[in-house]
């Protein structure tokens, strides 16, 4: 398990790394915290020509505010972010679900931009993204782009980025200020990529339900928005709330898959009960309050 | 000498262990922190099918690649012949294992090509430029696959490996279906990863005659005579160093293929090598355990009183198995604790495309899941209280000493008396209330209990079982040395040893420095197998530290003109009775007794060395009763332990915190059994978990906190020891099962299948199936042939026309299932009368039996390693003889042999 | 392939040499600087015996590459204990406790303790628990490594799990 031979390179500026990406076309693979991919680079199931390392880019690193959105720097580190006062503020959501991304020690090198540049269907950040209505900024030396999250799955590990393409920021919209954070995620043991997840947010106006962001990890071949749900909670009050059938109509909007660790009718079956459960707890939180 | 008898209080501290200094500085020395000057790094190139022939090699490219210096197939290594053994030292199986495929890949991993380069990454690179080009063939995977498809290994006409027991027993039938109550379940039990820490690993250096291997072992004793009698090279001189280890639980018995192949190509490059296997392949390539089923009968009557049982088991042997097995132990020690009169089995080993059997922590444990899980659902059906129904047939010690039906004398077992402190502790009724409240609530507690009895200490019985020794010396500075045929990987025999020995001289812990790890010291032991080391080498230990004991005293008295009974040793200082002045330091008396001779007494030798080498009763016994109880999410199917509470006889304790550590780690890998851990395959053999992100082991969240009650029943070994290794891992997986199963009880039984997963779990909660595949494309199997009738032997031949010359001095080989044991059989015929005698390294017998033209029978009664009736029935065919000899329950045994 | 210079120090010692550019940390560490209390177990982080301190922080060193850390300092579980023989407050905690059997696990877990217990911010019981189920123990059972854990907490063990 040793990594086969690449040329490895550390640009100092995002305008290097696009040249290099650029130059190297398609054999090239960027490395951010790389704790998903020196795994895979020592199992030799990547075996890139060029390795271009942007952690030495200080453009990437940080959080930022602006124009009623929140910027992160794809390299902050997750447990930058979790420790984040902005991000604490902004978006507990994101910040409770970096808790639950690897383990401490991953998250000490494992990055925000990275998780969600990957794409691992069961990630809790990519999820994140898409519920939250996150858009990524991508450059290239042909220019730069701004792809919704929800655009950038394709399947499992496959996105819309062309490969000459970086990401050089996340953004995140400001949500109502008194939205409430919805993560749930089940997994066999701590750390471990999500058997089913769900992740993010409801706001409220007079008592009833204005704004529902919401997605799936682990249900599907990408994260996956529950799009139907999110429709028929808008509008709705606490009382009339059927909270059985929005999570069936959750749980349409999803592919679970059969793997070596669930079944998918088990994701559908949990899917459908966390759903519930998860509603429920939510709307407690914004009973009390 | 009394069985406890303690002299300086040492026995049953919990003291630091001395290996944890150097382990916790990162001063330890594990294989691969060896490091040679012009060590050069192995990789294999593996098979990526599970089963076919190999049509050609290319090993040109990989040759031109950087820093590579030799790229080896098996006809390179066959230059130095080397034969893989079995455990006990007798060759594995026919066909010979391979170093390295030859011919014929069978299992995905099987090493093909082996690539030695400068360092790991080169050789790594090299390796993925070999071409071999496959004839894929269709594999067989599974037990049931094994069972109806073509035979693994050319040249044979099944895949049984191995077989002992009764395929019909009339006798036993009838019991059963006259039984008023019958019980019937198949238990399957995955395939486990072993999964030390540290994956195996070997350095090997050639210097001159000397051939030294650093190996990651369990005994490099044991190492050096399997390389000794492997290499059989009569001017090689075999020493073999492991000092520390990562870990091993059955894995690292001995070389194997892989380990075997570095060795032979150190001695053919000239060069040292270094092979450091990764987890990838630790995976794919190293022999796993436990994959079996075993459907049980079992007979009670309405009372819950065992009448009969009978086992039909079967274990998946992988292509080349580190020695065939049919795990005869399993039947053993399936009933031993209880009183059931009639037991039977029929027992089999199956080979298959996948990965070679190895072994792991108490590799009989199905016989406690099968019991113990059974013995509930009986329970549950009969409306009989667990506990109860355990109770009315455990063996107490009233019961005892007695023997079971299979042989196994009974003297101390106290699984009973184990039970009855487990419930002082756990409040069962308290349990039920809070149980049922939860119930209500919409929460589901479960309550497991098991018990069970443990083969520890097992020597005299099979070649490498032997004794240990421990070779002690006060040092001329008052030190004391200890070189120890034991060794550990992890179990902290530096320690416990050193325990003893300062407690049978009076020394301090801190003065008594233990080595073992290097075959040059010491003596031969086989290491850590069967919970052996603390009964066996704690037995050594006191007797080797009592000699020496007792020659500080007798010089003591001589020089200090006083009475040998009136000497004390305590702290490292003489003194006698009733004379302060007269007190010496040890290192007075160890400096008087190296330098100064002529002050002993008259004739003793100088010095302060002795050695003893203990041999243990046949077996020890260790006796368990363990609860556990658990809560599921009825949501997700999701198992949390609340509590376990272990109540252990493991008789006279030398270290509780090495105890404890003992079972608490068995415990933690039987709740990976039954919740998380599964080495499994496709339908192609293609291994389904390769890393850590798909195999599974328990974390510190998975783990609750466990509770230690500890009995304490002196053994009748030397110094009451019982052995203690193995236990969690035997009596863990019912305990946990039961737990679950008794939450689970208002939705229905839990499969009886490991692991449970969430989704099994779901599935008994919901009612309806989950755990499956949804569509699954199913891939082809391997073709069915029509059933294959196993025979362990030919029919004797009817009777060729001239009749044959039976008289005379026959040498023959019986194939038992520890491996060929070489006989000479002397007969002499009169007219239909057979007598003769048969000898063999056990001793000589003398027998009457019957002949029939060229047919011999005859029958004879042994009484070890247990008494059981031989059954011969043999055929002269000119020069040659062959058939079959019976082994009482442990089935039928080919022999084959030739006239001297 | 990629030579390239680096410039690390290592418990204190300032080290400059070349390396190749796929070599990972956990390699460098053991092998090129002599570092076996580095001990790999599964070489794609999951285990975390090879966890090691990389300014200040406990990270997987067969996770980065050696590359990676050019201008880092790095202490490795050779680094903690003073040079008279005594130990670290974590390895004293660990020994007191019988923490470990084999002992391969155990630098590892010897370096997250030591990351997150040095500093002010001391996490509790829950905190050092939650980092310490990123290591893999197959000897323990993890009762003496959660015992000692309860000793290192800045609450002083307070958790019950």
């Amino acid at each position: 398990m040793k990594p086969a031979p690449f040329d490895y390179y550390a640009p100092k500026t995002v305008d290097e790394a696009c040249a290099l990406l650029a130059e190297a076309g398609g054999g090239a693979t960027v490395l951010a915290g790389g704790q998903t991919l020196l795994p895979l680079l020592a199992l030799r199931m990547s075996q890139p020509f060029i390795l271009v390392d942007i952690n030495r880019i200080a453009s990437l690193k940080g959080v930022s505010r602006a124009n009623g959105a929140t910027r992160i720097g794809p390299i902050l580190r997750q447990n930058e972010a979790i420790a984040d006062t902005t991000l604490r503020q902004t978006l507990p959501v994101l910040v409770t679900a970096t808790q639950h991304v690897g383990h401490h020690q991953t998250r000490n090198r494992g990055t925000v931009g990275g998780s969600i540049a990957l794409g691992e269907p069961a990630a809790e950040l990519p999820a994140t993204a898409v519920a939250l209505g996150a858009s990524v900024e991508a450059r290239s030396v042909r220019g730069v782009r701004r792809i919704r999250a929800e655009d950038l799955y394709l399947g499992p590990y496959a996105t819309s980025l062309e490969p000459d393409e970086l990401i050089t920021s996340i953004e995140f919209p400001d949500g109502p200020a008194d939205a409430i954070p919805v993560f749930r995620e089940v997994a066999q043991r701590p750390g471990d990529f999500a058997l089913i997840g769900l992740v993010g947010s409801l706001a409220f106006d007079s008592g009833r339900i204005s704004r529902a962001g919401l997605a799936w990890f682990g249900m599907g071949p990408t994260p996956m928005k529950a799009r139907q749900a999110e429709q028929a909670l808008i509008g709705q009050s606490l009382a009339g709330l059927d909270v059985r059938a929005i999570a069936e109509l959750a749980v349409a909007d999803t592919e679970p898959f059969d793997d070596r660790h669930a079944s998918a009718e088990y994701r559908r079956t949990v899917g459908r009960r966390i759903f519930a459960r998860t509603l429920s707890d939510a709307l407690d939180v914004r009973n009390a309050a | 000498m009394s069985q406890a008898e303690s002299h300086a209080g040492m026995i049953g501290r919990r003291l630091p262990r001395k290996e944890d200094g150097r382990l916790l500085t990162g001063r330890g020395t594990f294989v691969d922190d060896i490091v040679l000057p012009g060590m050069l790094h192995v990789a294999f190139v593996r098979s990526p099918i599970a089963r076919g022939r190999i049509r050609s090699i290319d090993t040109s490219v990989a040759r031109e690649s950087p820093g590579v210096l030799a790229v080896f197939t098996v006809e390179d290594l066959d230059r130095i012949p080397a034969k893989l053994l079995s455990f006990y030292f007798a060759p594995p199986c026919e066909p010979p294992v391979p170093l390295l495929a030859r011919g014929t890949v069978a299992y995905v991993g099987d090493p093909v090509v082996m690539v030695v380069a400068q360092d790991r990454y080169l050789a790594e690179d090299a390796a993925s430029l070999v071409n071999v080009d496959y004839e894929e063939l269709d594999p067989v995977v599974t037990i049931a696959d094994a069972m109806r498809g073509p035979p693994v290994h050319a040249g044979t006409d099944s895949n049984v490996a191995a077989a002992m027991g009764n395929e019909q027993d009339d006798e036993l039938e009838e019991r059963l279906s006259k039984a008023p109550y019958l019980l019937t379940r198949t238990i399957r039990h995955q395939r486990i990863s072993q999964s030390p820490m540290e994956t195996r690993g070997v350095v090997v250096t050639r210097q001159g005659e000397e051939l030294l291997v650093y190996i990651t072992c369990q005994s490099p004793h044991l190492v050096a005579r399997y390389l000794s009698l492997a290499l059989d090279q009569p001017t090689l001189n075999v020493r073999v160093i492991a000092k520390d280890v990562g870990g091993s639980f059955g894995l690292k018995n001995h070389p194997w293929r892989e380990e075997m192949s570095t060795i032979v190509g150190a001695m053919l490059l000239g060069r040292p090598l270094k092979w450091i296997e990764d987890r990838w392949e630790n995976f794919v390539a190293a022999n796993q355990a436990r994959e079996q089923e075993i459907t049980v009968r079992l007979a009670l009557d309405r009372d819950g009183r065992m009448l009969a049982a009978h086992s039909d088991y079967s274990l998946n042997n992988g292509a080349y198995p580190q020695g065939a097995d049919a795990n005869i132990a399993v039947h053993l020690f399936m009933w031993a604790a209880y009183r059931m009169p009639h037991p039977g089995f029929h027992t089999r080993g199956w080979f298959s495309n996948t990965v070679g059997l190895g072994a792991y922590r108490g590799p009989w444990a199905m016989e406690s899941l099968a019991r113990e899980t059974l013995l509930d659902i009986a329970a549950r059906e009969l409306g009989i209280d667990p506990v109860e129904l355990r109770r009315r047939n455990l063996i107490t010690k009233a019961d005892q000493p007695c023997t079971t039906p299979l042989g196994i004398p009974l003297e101390d077992i106290t699984p009973a008396e184990c039970l009855d402190e487990l419930l002082e502790t756990l409040d069962v009724p308290a349990f039920r209330a809070e149980q049922a409240a939860a119930r209500k609530e919409g929460r589901y507690l479960g309550l497991g209990i098991a018990a069970y009895v443990e083969p520890t200490g097992a020597a005299g019985s099979i070649a490498p079982m032997t004794g240990e020794l421990a070779h002690i010396r006060i040092e001329p500075t008052g030190k004391v040395t200890a070189l120890m045929s034991t060794h550990s990987q992890g179990h902290g025999t530096e320690s416990t040893m050193a325990q003893v020995i300062a407690d049978q001289l009076g020394v301090a812990y801190e003065d008594v420095a233990v080595f073992e790890g290097d075959s040059s010291r010491g003596g031969f032991g086989p290491g850590a197998a069967g919970s052996r080391q603390g009964v066996i080498g704690g037995g050594a230990s006191r007797r080797a530290a009592a000699i020496l004991r007792e020659k500080v005293k007798r010089i003591a008295a001589h020089l200090l003109d006083a009475d040998v009974d009136g000497i004390t040793i305590e702290e490292g200082t003489i003194r006698v009775a009733g004379a302060a002045d007269r007190t010496r330091s040890l290192r007075q008396i160890a400096e008087i007794a190296y330098g100064e001779p002529s002050r002993l007494p008259p004739g003793m030798e100088s010095g302060l060395e002795a050695q003893y080498r203990y041999d243990p009763p046949p077996m020890t016994f260790t006796s368990a009763a363990h609860a556990c109880i658990v809560e599921i999410d009825p949501d997700t199917g999701f198992v949390r332990i609340r509590r376990w509470l272990s109540s252990e006889d493991c008789g006279t304790i030398i270290n509780p915190a090495v105890v404890e550590g003992q079972i608490a780690g068995g415990l933690t890998q039987a709740i990976g059994t039954v919740l998380l851990e599964e080495a499994g395959y496709d339908s192609r053999g293609n291994p389904l978990a390769v890393t850590y992100k798909d195999y599974l082991l328990p974390t510190i969240a998975d783990v609750p906190e466990f509770e230690f009650l500890h009995a304490c029943t002196p053994s009748k070994s030397e110094g009451g020891f019982r052995g203690v290794g193995e236990g969690g891992a035997i009596i863990g997986p019912p305990t946990l099962f039961n737990a679950i199963a008794d939450a689970l009880a208002p939705f229905g039984a839990p499969p009886l299948e490991l692991p449970l997963t969430p989704a099994k779990i779901l599935e008994v909660i919901e009612g309806r199936p989950i755990a499956g595949k949804s569509a699954e494309t199913v891939v082809q199997a391997a073709p069915v042939a029509p059933p294959v009738v196993q025979e362990a032997a030919p029919p004797p031949q009817p009777a060729p026309s001239a009749p044959a010359r039976i008289d005379g001095a026959w040498k023959m080989v019986l194939a038992t299932p520890m491996g060929p044991q070489d006989m000479v059989g002397r007969f002499t015929t009169e007219g239909s009368v057979l007598r003769g005698s048969l000898e063999s390294p056990e001793g000589a017998m003398d027998f009457e039996g019957t002949v029939t033209d060229s047919q011999l029978h005859w029958e004879m009664k042994v009484k070890k390693p247990m008494p059981i009736t031989l059954k011969y029935d043999l055929v002269v065919d000119g020069d040659a003889i062959s058939g079959k000899a019976k082994l009482g329950i442990f089935g039928t045994a080919k022999v084959t042999g030739q006239r001297m | 392939m990629s030579e390239h210079r680096i410039d690390v120090t290592i418990n204190g010692r300032r080290q400059q040499t070349t390396v190749e550019g796929r070599k990972t940390l956990s390699d460098f560490l053991r092998i090129d600087a002599g570092y076996t209390g580095v001990h790999v177990g599964c070489e794609h982080g999951v285990c975390g015996a090879c966890t090691v301190i990389v300014d200040g922080l406990a990270v997987r060193s067969c996770l980065m590459l050696a590359v990676q850390a050019d201008g880092s300092a790095i202490t490795t579980v050779e680094g903690l204990a003073p040079v008279d023989g005594s130990l670290h407050p974590v390895q004293q905690a660990m020994r007191d406790e019988h923490a470990l059997q084999c002992g391969f696990c155990t630098p590892g877990v010897v370096m997250t303790f030591a990351a997150l217990t040095s500093g002010p911010d001391k996490p509790d019981a829950e905190g050092l628990l939650d980092a310490l189920s990123g290591h893999v123990c197959r000897c323990t059972g993890y009762q003496g490594i959660r015992r000692a854990a309860r000793k290192l907490a800045s609450d002083g063990g307070t958790e019950r799990s």
